[in-house]
């Protein structure tokens, strides 16, 4: 079966080092590690966006092979945060996720009120909250219909019950068939994942399910701290 | 109403007005075009104005074709040039202070200018188009410059304190060929020419030397959806499938040639790129798709009327842009972040 991703060898002086990893179409999957260890720069390279020695595959297919209009409609990247130097509307932003589908609109006013953003679709970017930009981009990543998803710190900003929404979200995505990386600082929203690949100083050191992955020596290693399983205040969608 | 619901209904109703800007801005342009033709030494009424146009009218068919109308031209063309030079820029270096001035790409086309005129070369016939092409290389080394500055980031401070750098340095360059070449009186009458920057004595070979400009401007106008995008930053629009490096080409080349052509007919005529642009912004929003077709209508619009005032009041037309965009300029910048 070809994989919906795969990243072989990849470099980033100084910031990634020879990275291989392949995810299965369908997959959710976690991208943890300490501050700077390259987890921006493995979903950047993996994107197309950021140039890197080795070879990065969409379904099988050179990233070089495929043309910039159609990666567009591949793949789907939310960065870690965005500067808005120009007023554009909520609603223009998310639309501008089907810009590689010639600007139909399909999916914007879904995206919106999944994204709480119906009430804010007509108010400038420029007045929004960190969270509130965050669901913005999330919406407009939505909106690509695109089969693989590469979020950078997606939960980051968001308010705990927008957090479990985006992450329901991403597990509905992943059910139906679409693949997601998401980098996540949350070990125990990492837990819930399908897979768990844990960066340290720009190296993959660990690549499987999140029981197997994050253990508490792995979690000592990597983060230097201490992991302790424990029932602590559950927190769900009513 | 509260705060956001009254946002709410500003954006819409200046989407609403956004439909209507086209048609308003090109009936202002209208206007003006009218006004210009028919006000100067000798007032035309709209008859004389329609028989001179058909040389009917032989005095109003003289001033008219031989004065006015290449004047308009060439106005329209430099207005419509650096205001969406200006448009470009902002988007490229998402920066609503970036403009061909600020930046010394005008200088940059103004010391290519110089350099042809103090060289010799812009003597005769062959003036239309060495001119034109000294100013484009001067223009694309300043663009250059400030491209490679802005590598490493294009906050405000950055832009603008490169942008007094390189202002200075092709200001020295300018001032190196005025002290320093054998220039006679007539030379020295011409550099003196383009670093006022006017409209005056504009003839057809200068509506010639500027009219690329069209071209230029048919090969923006498609380009504004993916404005919108880069405007958001190179990674964000490469990620949403637009082909970046080749919209930077072309963004850059096009702003820098138009720039040039404008710089080398009429010489540094400051500010346009920078008003317009946010104006219309403030009055349409960030949509390039609109503000594209609208920084060329309002842009020629607003040379048009600057030039206007310049004539009533006799001063040059870089000199009026100045006065309004200087202060508008300080007020830009006291809202910046």
């Amino acid at each position: 079966m070809t994989n919906a991703l795969e990243i072989q060898t990849v470099s980033v002086p100084g910031r990634l080092h020879e990275t291989t990893l392949a995810l299965e179409a369908g997959k959710l999957v976690g991208l943890v590690g300490p501050n700077g260890s390259g987890k921006s720069t493995l979903l950047q390279v993996a994107a197309g966006i950021l140039p890197g020695g080795g070879e990065v595959r969409w379904a099988g297919r050179r990233l070089k092979d495929i043309a910039m209009l159609e990666r567009g409609r591949c793949a789907a990247w939310v960065p870690q945060e965005a500067h808005f130097e120009f007023g554009f509307t909520v609603r223009a932003v998310v639309a501008q996720g089907r810009f590689a589908h010639g600007d139909d609109e399909r999916g914007v006013g879904e995206a919106l009120a999944r994204f709480d953003l119906a009430g804010l679709a007509e108010r400038p970017v420029t007045r929004l909250s960190g969270g509130e930009r965050q669901r913005v981009l999330l919406a407009r990543a939505l909106v690509t219909e695109a089969a693989l998803h590469l979020w950078d710190e997606p939960l980051a900003a968001l308010d705990v019950r927008h957090a479990l929404e985006t992450l329901r979200l991403a597990k509905e995505l992943a059910r139906g068939g679409r693949t997601l990386l998401l980098s996540v600082h949350d070990l125990r929203a990492a837990r819930h994942f399908d897979a768990v690949a844990v960066l340290q100083a720009g190296r993959l050191v660990a690549f499987g399910k999140p029981d197997d992955v994050l253990t508490p020596e792995c979690v000592r290693e990597v983060f230097g701290v201490r992991a302790r399983m424990a029932e602590g205040m559950i927190l769900e969608l009513p | 109403m509260s705060t956001t619901a009254a946002s709410s209904v500003a954006q819409v109703e200046a989407r609403r007005g956004g439909r209507l800007a086209v048609p308003v801005a090109l009936g202002a342009l209208v206007v003006l075009m009218g006004v210009s033709l028919a006000v100067g030494d000798l007032p035309l009424t709209v008859a004389q104005i329609w028989d001179g146009v058909w040389h009917r009218d032989e005095l109003a068919g003289t001033v008219l074709w031989n004065i006015r109308m290449p004047r308009l031209l060439v106005g329209m063309a430099i207005g419509a040039g650096l205001s969406a030079s200006g448009l470009v820029m902002q988007a490229y270096f998402r920066n609503s202070l970036a403009s061909p001035g600020l930046l010394g790409v005008s200088s940059g086309g103004a010391a290519g200018a110089v350099l042809a005129i103090g060289l010799g070369l812009a003597a005769g016939r062959a003036a239309l188009f060495v001119t034109p092409l000294f100013a484009i290389a001067g223009a694309f080394v300043a663009t250059g410059a400030v491209v490679m500055l802005a590598q490493r980031g294009t906050g405000t401070e950055r832009l603008l304190l490169a942008g007094v750098a390189l202002n200075a340095f092709l200001g020295s360059v300018t001032s190196y060929v005025l002290s320093n070449f054998t220039l006679t009186y007539e030379r020295n009458a011409q550099i003196i020419f383009w670093l006022l920057g006017g409209l005056e004595d504009r003839a057809w070979e200068h509506v010639w030397m500027v009219s690329p400009v069209i071209v230029a401007a048919a090969w923006l106008w498609p380009l504004g959806r993916s404005m919108d995008l880069l405007s958001l930053g190179v990674r964000e629009a490469q990620s949403l499938g637009v082909d970046v490096n080749k919209l930077r080409r072309q963004l850059l080349g096009l702003s820098t040639v138009m720039t040039a052509l404008a710089t080398a007919v009429a010489g540094t005529i400051g500010f346009v790129g920078l008003i317009v642009p946010h104006v219309l912004r403030l009055l349409v929003g960030p949509d390039h798709r609109r503000l594209v077709p609208l920084s060329l209508i309002v842009g020629a619009a607003f040379m048009v009327g600057c030039d206007l005032i310049g004539r009533a009041a006799g001063l040059r037309v870089g000199i009026v842009t100045s006065v309004i965009g200087g202060p508008f300029f300080l007020w830009l910048l006291r809202r910046s972040r």
